[in-house]
């Protein structure tokens, strides 16, 4: 039992890593209400820049910066697929992603480049996880404090209103094509720095290291609503809440694998997770809009 | 009805917490416990795996010993979960089946000795100046790299006329590009002309082999996992084009190559294994092994041989 306990803070740092990409993956699927589906490229392009970057002996924190930028340009590719030739936004995701696999490989020279903690000086490594915790943590509460600051301004407000309602938006003057860039870039910036800090904490940035990321984000979106649904319907709780989904996600894979469940099943588990937590809430409201006996409200 | 269902699930859930602690608790006298991190399935890897078991139990006894093998099913994360959940548990060694479990095990601990297996350069993987052969600290292993050069010299034995050699390999996996790097400049220095051609993934590969196989007098694939599980597909078109290839391992040879430099990822798991009953006994200190090699065997297959008329010299072994 102890040393499941021991496994924990190591789940709990995973958990907020794909936390920082889970809220990249919020603002375009909740807020913009667009599935931006070129996270899974943009991860890697992160952990690219920064793990090349590092090993260059670039400042850890240029790094990390860099790393940022080549995300809100991939945004911008995104945007301009989406926007500028009419593209439906899952296609634009999609051919940004595929772009995005040719670039990172390009900017490794190779499928691999390792960053071990050893060599290098990381802000944050799985050799020391109660510092790359607390790191990760105040990473976490400054990222929620700016996002809620952006998101109470003049122009945040215009990138609610667009994933509200478009059409609306744009009878009253919103100019959704820029707010569309605003937020599609603010989105992979900050799923290139999830990319940068994970290629950090596990001493390695691979290609393949983003396969799949969209659903890890989705996964702990939707978890964290269920969680915090009842807590409150401030935004801030609400970014919270994506952290926290994320830490229950990867706290269930790891107690999947500390007790030798069947690894060849993960992924069927944790797509069937994010079922139960979309479906448990849909049933009690058809269950209770049948017993009221009226039409069940969206 | 809700409340009931709730402590009915709640119940449930304690009951299986508290067995699941109980069988923990009961595991009994002290055992070496050795946590395996394996990539992907994928049948070299398998067979390196399987040695692995096999020379352990052989030399520590299968009573004194306790597998924990877990697959990360080709998802680099995790890998890092799973060598999280070893330094949990407090292994008492660590197999790193190929290059992304090396690397996240080797950031995951510096204490608990970490054997690899299937990684071609260490060097490279680790992140390593000046790679003189051992990596020191916690970490060894044994790699499956047959010596290129040699390899390379096999293309120009059996077929001797080549002008250009056309190198096949998949372009996210680091080892391939090693290798035809090395590949690729050796032949350079023989006045060959070698040409890259790779492939993202198995959707690819069709297009790019007969590409590949239009433009090249020979083909060369290294130990590529893509390749190994495309080998078939790229059988069937390099034999409507009449093109040889040779190959960086058996199991690719046995299905489109005509020959190879062969290592057996058994015996390569196996030395391994060997490798790790010596640490576990205290016999040798992990920082002073330097990394193993398996020994190799030129060999070649028969079908494809004939079909393309190519004489195999002395010296090579069939393949079965």
């Amino acid at each position: 039992m102890g040393n499941f306990i021991a496994s924990m803070p190591s789940a709990i740092a995973q958990g907020l890593i794909w936390g920082i990409m889970a809220i990249g993956v919020y603002i375009t699927f909740r807020i913009l209400d667009i599935a931006d589906l070129t996270v899974d490229g943009t991860v890697c392009t992160g952990a690219a820049v920064c793990a090349v970057l590092v090993v260059s002996g670039v400042n850890v924190w240029l790094a990390l910066l860099i790393a940022t930028l080549a995300g809100i340009l991939a945004g911008c590719v995104t945007w301009f697929f989406h926007t500028v030739l009419g593209i439906p936004a899952i296609l634009a995701g999609i051919l940004t992603q595929l772009m995005l696999w040719s670039i990172n490989l390009k900017i490794m020279s190779g499928a691999n480049v390792a960053v071990p903690s050893r060599s290098y000086s990381v802000l944050l490594t799985q050799m020391n996880v109660p510092m790359a915790l607390v790191f990760l943590v105040i990473t976490a509460v400054v990222i929620i404090a700016l996002l809620y600051l952006f998101f109470g301004t003049e122009i945040g407000c215009t990138i609610r209103a667009t994933g509200s309602n478009g059409a609306m938006s744009r009878a009253q003057g919103i100019n959704t094509n820029l707010t569309k860039l605003i937020g599609l870039a603010l989105s992979n910036g900050i799923v290139a720095l999830s990319g940068a800090v994970l290629c950090q904490y596990q001493g390695f940035a691979d290609i393949n290291m983003g396969r799949g990321a969209i659903v890890t984000g989705l996964a702990s979106v939707i978890i964290g609503e269920a969680v915090i649904r009842r807590i409150g319907k401030n935004f801030a709780v609400k970014l919270a809440g994506v952290f926290v989904g994320s830490i229950i996600y990867w706290i269930v894979y790891q107690t999947v694998v500390f007790f030798k469940l069947d690894t060849d099943l993960l992924k069927m588990l944790s797509a069937l997770l994010v079922a139960i937590f979309l479906g448990v809430p849909y049933i009690k409201k058809q269950l209770s809009g049948r017993r009221k006996g009226g039409v069940v409200n969206g | 009805m809700k409340k009931v269902l709730s402590a009915i699930i709640a119940v449930i859930l304690c009951a299986s917490f508290c067995l699941l602690a109980v069988s923990c608790a009961n595991s009994g006298a002290k055992k070496y416990s050795i946590g395996i991190v394996q990539i992907v399935q994928h049948e070299a890897l398998d067979a390196a795996t399987e040695g692995f078991k096999k020379a352990v139990t052989d030399k520590l006894g299968a009573n004194n010993v306790t597998f924990d093998y877990q697959n990360a099913s080709g998802d680099t994360a995790n890998c890092t979960t799973i060598v999280n959940g070893f330094v949990a548990n407090k292994v008492d060694l660590i197999m790193a089946n190929a290059t992304p479990a090396l690397q996240a095990a080797y950031n995951a601990t510096r204490t608990i000795p970490i054997l690899g297996t299937s990684v071609t350069e260490y060097g490279v993987a680790l992140g390593l100046e000046n790679f003189n052969g051992t990596v020191g600290s916690n970490v060894s292993g044994t790699s499956d790299l047959a010596p290129l050069d040699e390899q390379a010299q096999m293309i120009l034995d059996l077929f001797p006329e080549t002008k250009t050699v056309g190198l096949l390999y998949c372009s996210a996996e680091a080892n391939s590009l090693y290798q035809v790097k090395v590949v690729e400049e050796y032949l350079a220095g023989k006045g060959v002309t070698a040409k890259r051609y790779s492939f993202s993934d198995s959707n690819d590969v069709s297009a790019v082999t007969t590409t590949a196989a239009a433009e090249s007098d020979v083909i060369y694939i290294p130990t590529d996992n893509t390749a190994a599980a495309s080998a078939s597909i790229i059988g069937s078109i390099l034999l409507n084009a009449k093109k040889p290839a040779i190959a960086g391992e058996e199991g690719i040879c046995s299905k489109c190559g005509v020959a190879t430099l062969s290592i057996s990822y058994y015996d390569l798991g196996y030395k391994t294994g060997e490798m790790a009953a010596k640490i576990l006994k205290g016999e040798e200190k992990i920082e002073n092994m330097a990394i193993a090699y398996a020994p190799t065997t030129k060999k070649y297959n028969k079908t494809i041989a004939d079909e393309l008329g190519v004489t195999i010299p002395e010296g090579y072994t069939e393949i079965k």
